[in-house]
């Protein structure tokens, strides 16, 4: 099967990067979009450039902070981390993620049935 | 998270990144760049491509920077309060960048919303603010009510019938006009006052507060009580010293001796203004029928004004009920808002004024509009390029009107000071007395409901001015902007009809002023050669107070009056001494009076006329020519005959074909015992003058010799008004008043002389507030007529230099300069007359509200129609003609080469 590299929704992406930085500790944009780009092995094919609005908004919203930090290879780059707040919102948009998740499988899955 | 407090979040934000928004932007800019050369790198090592290519993948896999960007600043600051402030920015360097369209428009816009300013901080001295009392709504105004108008004056038992019967007032009073003045004497200089008798109730009516003692009570102003006095704060700094241990004391008023029981708290302004306040005492049986009182209430915080009225209209049928004969059979009682009292003489002028800088002010807007339109089409490739680079059309709008905002609040800004200014110089140089705006408009201040006023008109006015010409700049269609070789392409035919359309506009609300200012100096020049019927050049006047014991009977005046003829008399130069109840053009009383020996007319009356009180020189002073018969002696005293004298109009009312020479009047029969007349013989006529303004025909006037007066009437006129002396001089009235002066004054054993004036001045008096109307609508017209030429100028200049091309192709196939100079002149001719036809239309309709303000003009006056229609054709065909004559000198070869 071709797999079309699907457009990550805008939500979906928040709540990737908040997942990232829970599991990996504070990164900076590059290291983020690695991490995604990995995780997802290629399916999810972004535009590098709409994490970073995604940061912003996050940010915004005060689920993740930044800092002006080294990077490995020496370099001044922005460092985003999770904050108490997000975490909390995390958890919330998991579950809430789960719970659509699965109601959406079931009825794509009724779907599927009545086709067979 | 609630929505709500998410978006508080993103808005918080925002605060933070539009302050620090310059090192975001670098920040940003900088994490970006990082990130594009880490990708780089990456397919450089993992997949060996060559740096370029490695850089345009990097940028490929990260997408659209810019666009980035401008989301992030979408999230991050107030883009649009960016866009404001970049707006303003702009605006500022594009005006600074053409400075000589800026400063026309800005002194455009200065001068009218200067003239705003000045007109409506009048406006808001006299008609806006608020009584200086408290709760100044619940002040009535207490009047006897007739059909056609209302009388501000009632009389005692009026007033005490009315205090009884109304119960919608918490307090009620009433109080002289104060009168002719107190004389204070003692100390070191002689000094008269203006003193009121008020009732008890006055000062809780006017809520005046109290600094020292106490106020007196109802105990006190009862007949025969005793001689208490409050004064003003004023009186008591200036001419006690502020001294604490003053109330108490007896000091001497007019001569007699009163005690000084309290001193009034610092800003009490009474109307009309006084310093001392005296008991009225007035007797609650009193059967004096003379209505020379005011009457004033404040109402209960409950009461509406309807109530008050009904409650007065029910106290009037009470009186009538208790002493029928004391009341015209069409009077009643009414109350009115304490305010409308103080200013409704001048409310229309000062309204029509106000219409009139509304008007100067639209028509700097239509020119502001205009050069703005000229400008536009100047600017249409800066505005079609800033459009097609992606700039939406209110963003360009926006623009445009913040520079018009721009121009209008510089012009507000400036046109506040001239406005301020100005207004100050004309008080000086032209002395208007208008209530309430104090010593040469000393209380005219700028307060912040003025300076609202001036910001509100500057913001209306830039969107007036700036909102045609920014909507009609950016319909241009785009591509047919840019594909145009140069910016003289010219506007389309739409934006020449709006200037068009602008231009005709203008010429009508000129020719509206102008109307106006027309009536106005038709009323003045005819003011001017009216005869009065009296000479008052060389004749100089001065006030005395004759108040005090010493002249409750006639006697004592005929004393002082035989005095003063006698030591002025003597004085070099003087020609004529006259004493009288009132000089010409100032009014006085009226009472009613009986022919002998002919059927009364109404009830025992025979009319009830002007009635003035004179000494024997007075028709000399004022060169009052006598018609038939002879005037006053210094025989017609106490011990002679009665005599009378009556003017022409007062002969022919009452005598239409027979002599009245020899005819017996009764005067003030049956008004009070005090007043009691014997019959009088009328011994001659004399010429009629006009008394009641130099716009009002005279009216019938009996004269009675001073010496004559019944002691009643000298009485009750001393109490009410200043006796006035006139001197007829053979050389000019100024250089003598110091040793008239001082004569008087030892005549009239030391009392104090007041308002000196020449009786030029006394005429000028009586006609200033109405030449100061006409200076302002002949400034105001004049303003008008300029801008409306300049505008017809602007317009015709803009018309040729588009079409000078068309015009050289003209002249290059033949046409003669005669001919194009004809068709321009006629083009702008047609503007301007479709704007008079339209204007006199809206004059014609609008004139009306000047009816109070003209004399001897009708409204409608069809010479002053024409001769303004006229003028103003001929002002816009000469605008038009500069222009005309510059497009018949085009050479058709640089014409042609011309783009």
């Amino acid at each position: 099967m071709d797999v079309k590299k699907s457009e990550v929704l805008q939500g979906t992406l928040d709540l990737m990067i908040l997942k990232t930085l829970e599991a990996l500790g504070p990164l900076h944009g590059f290291g983020i979009a690695r991490r995604i780009e990995q995780v997802s092995r290629d399916v999810l094919q972004l535009n590098e450039g709409t994490v970073y609005t995604s940061l912003l908004r996050l940010q915004q919203q005060g689920w993740i902070t930044a800092e002006w930090g080294t990077s490995e290879n020496n370099r001044k780059a922005k460092f985003y981390s999770i904050t108490k707040r997000g975490q909390k919102q995390l958890e919330l948009e998991t579950k809430n993620w789960e719970r659509i998740s699965g109601v959406i499988g079931r009825v794509l899955r009724l779907e599927a049935e009545r086709e067979s | 998270m609630s929505r709500r407090e998410s978006r508080l979040r993103a808005f918080a934000a925002k605060v933070r990144g539009f302050l620090r928004r310059h090192r975001q932007d670098w920040e940003f800019d900088h994490e970006i760049q990082e990130h594009l050369q880490l990708l780089a790198e990456r397919f450089v090592v993992a997949q060996g491509m060559s740096r370029e290519d490695a850089a345009a993948a990097a940028r490929r896999q990260f997408g659209n920077t810019t666009l980035l960007k401008e989301d992030r600043r979408e999230m991050q600051t107030f883009l649009r309060l960016a866009a404001l402030w970049q707006d303003w920015r702009y605006a500022l360097r594009v005006l600074w960048r053409s400075p000589g369209f800026s400063a026309t428009a800005i002194v455009t816009l200065a001068l009218a919303i200067g003239a705003n300013t000045a007109i409506f901080s009048v406006v808001n001295a006299v008609l806006l603010q608020p009584l200086p009392y408290p709760q100044p709504d619940r002040l009535v105004a207490l009047m006897r009510s007739y059909p056609e108008r209302n009388y501000w004056s009632i009389s005692v038992p009026k007033f005490v019938v009315y205090r009884e019967h109304t119960k919608v007032f918490e307090s009620i009073a009433a109080y002289d006009f104060a009168g002719p003045g107190i004389n204070l004497t003692g100390g070191d200089r002689p000094e008269q006052v203006k003193g009121i008798h008020a009732s008890a109730g006055y000062f809780d009516v006017f809520g005046a507060p109290i600094t020292l003692g106490r106020l007196y009570t109802d105990e006190e102003d009862r007949p025969g009580g005793p001689h208490v006095a409050v004064i003003s704060n004023g009186l008591w700094r200036g001419r006690f010293g502020a001294d604490p241990t003053l109330v108490g004391r007896t000091v001497r008023l007019s001569g007699d001796p009163y005690q000084i029981i309290g001193v009034l708290g610092p800003g009490f302004k009474s109307d009309p203004p006084a310093d001392i306040w005296l008991p009225l005492q007035a007797d609650p049986d009193s059967t004096d029928q003379g209505q020379y009182l005011r009457a004033a209430a404040r109402m209960r915080p409950e009461v509406t004004l309807g109530q008050a009225q009904a409650a007065m209209k029910l106290a009037s049928e009470e009186f009538r009920r208790k002493f029928p004969d004391w009341m015209d059979s069409h009077e009643s009682a009414t109350a009115v808002p304490l305010r409308d009292t103080v200013v409704s003489g001048v409310r229309p002028a000062l309204l029509i004024l106000l219409g009139a800088v509304g008007f100067v002010l639209l028509i700097a807007c239509a020119n502001v509009a205009n050069l703005l339109l000229a400008r536009a089409t100047l600017r249409r490739r800066e505005l079609a390029i800033r459009a097609s680079m992606g700039a939406g059309r209110w963003r360009i709008v926006s623009q445009l009107l913040t520079e018009s905002l721009l121009l209008s609040l510089t012009g507000g800004a400036l046109g506040l000071f001239i406005g301020f200014v100005g207004l100050h110089a004309l008080l000086a140089i032209e002395p208007v007395s208008l209530p309430r705006i104090g010593e040469h408009g000393a209380e005219l201040t700028l307060d912040s409901r003025v300076l609202l006023y001036t910001l509100l008109v500057s913001l209306f006015t830039a969107i007036l001015f700036g909102l045609i010409p920014a909507i009609s700049a950016t319909r241009e269609d785009l591509n047919a902007t840019l594909r145009e070789s140069g910016a003289r392409s010219g506007g389309g035919f739409r934006q020449n009809k709006t200037r068009s359309l602008l231009v005709v506009t203008q010429m009508a609300m000129a020719l509206i002023l102008l109307v106006g200012a027309a009536l106005m100096i038709r009323t003045f020049e005819a003011l001017r050669s009216v005869r009065p019927g009296f000479d008052g050049h060389n004749v100089l006047t001065m006030e005395m107070a004759l108040s005090g014991s010493r002249f409750e009977k006639t006697a004592g005046v005929a004393q002082t009056l035989r005095e003063v003829e006698q030591r002025v008399g003597a004085v070099p130069g003087v020609e004529a001494v006259a004493g009288a109840c009132c000089l010409p053009l100032t009014g006085g009383p009226d009472l009613p009076f009986a022919i002998v020996g002919r059927g009364p007319a109404f009830s025992s009356y025979s009319g009830d006329e002007q009635w003035r009180n004179v000494s024997a020189q007075y028709f000399q002073v004022f060169h009052i020519p006598v018609l038939r018969g002879r005037v006053f002696t210094p025989r017609d005293d106490a011990g002679s005959a009665p005599v009378a004298l009556i003017n022409e109009a007062m002969a022919k009312q009452f005598w239409q074909n027979e002599d009245p020479i020899g005819a017996q009047l009764l005067i003030g029969h049956g008004l009070a015992p005090e007043f009691e007349d014997a019959p009088r013989q009328i011994v001659g006529v004399v010429g009629d003058i006009r008394d009641y303004g130099l716009n009002n025909e005279p009216a019938p006037i009996m004269y009675v010799p001073e010496a004559q007066v019944p002691d009643g009437i000298s009485a009750l006129d001393n109490r009410l008004v200043p006796f006035v002396w006139a001197v007829r001089t053979k050389v000019a009235p100024f250089s003598l008043i110091a040793e008239i002066q001082q004569e008087v004054r030892a005549a009239s054993g030391g009392l104090a002389v007041a308002h000196v004036r020449s009786m030029e001045q006394v005429v000028g008096e009586s006609t200033a507030r109405g030449d100061f109307n006409t200076m302002l609508i002949a400034i105001f017209a004049a303003v008008a007529l300029l801008l409306a030429a300049i505008g017809v100028y602007g317009l015709m200049a803009y018309a040729v230099q588009q079409r000078t091309q068309e015009i050289g192709i003209r002249m290059a196939l033949g046409a003669n300069p005669e001919k194009v100079r004809k068709m321009v002149v006629w083009q702008g001719m047609r503007l301007a007359v479709i704007g008079v036809a339209i204007g006199v239309v809206a004059a014609l309709g609008l004139t009306r509200f000047m009816a109070g303000l003209v004399y001897h003009v009708k409204t409608w006056d069809p010479s002053v129609f024409a001769a303004v229609a006229v003028l103003l054709s001929a002002v816009a065909s000469l605008a038009a003609y500069i222009p005309a004559r510059r497009a018949s000198q085009v050479d058709p070869v640089v014409a042609l080469r011309y783009q």
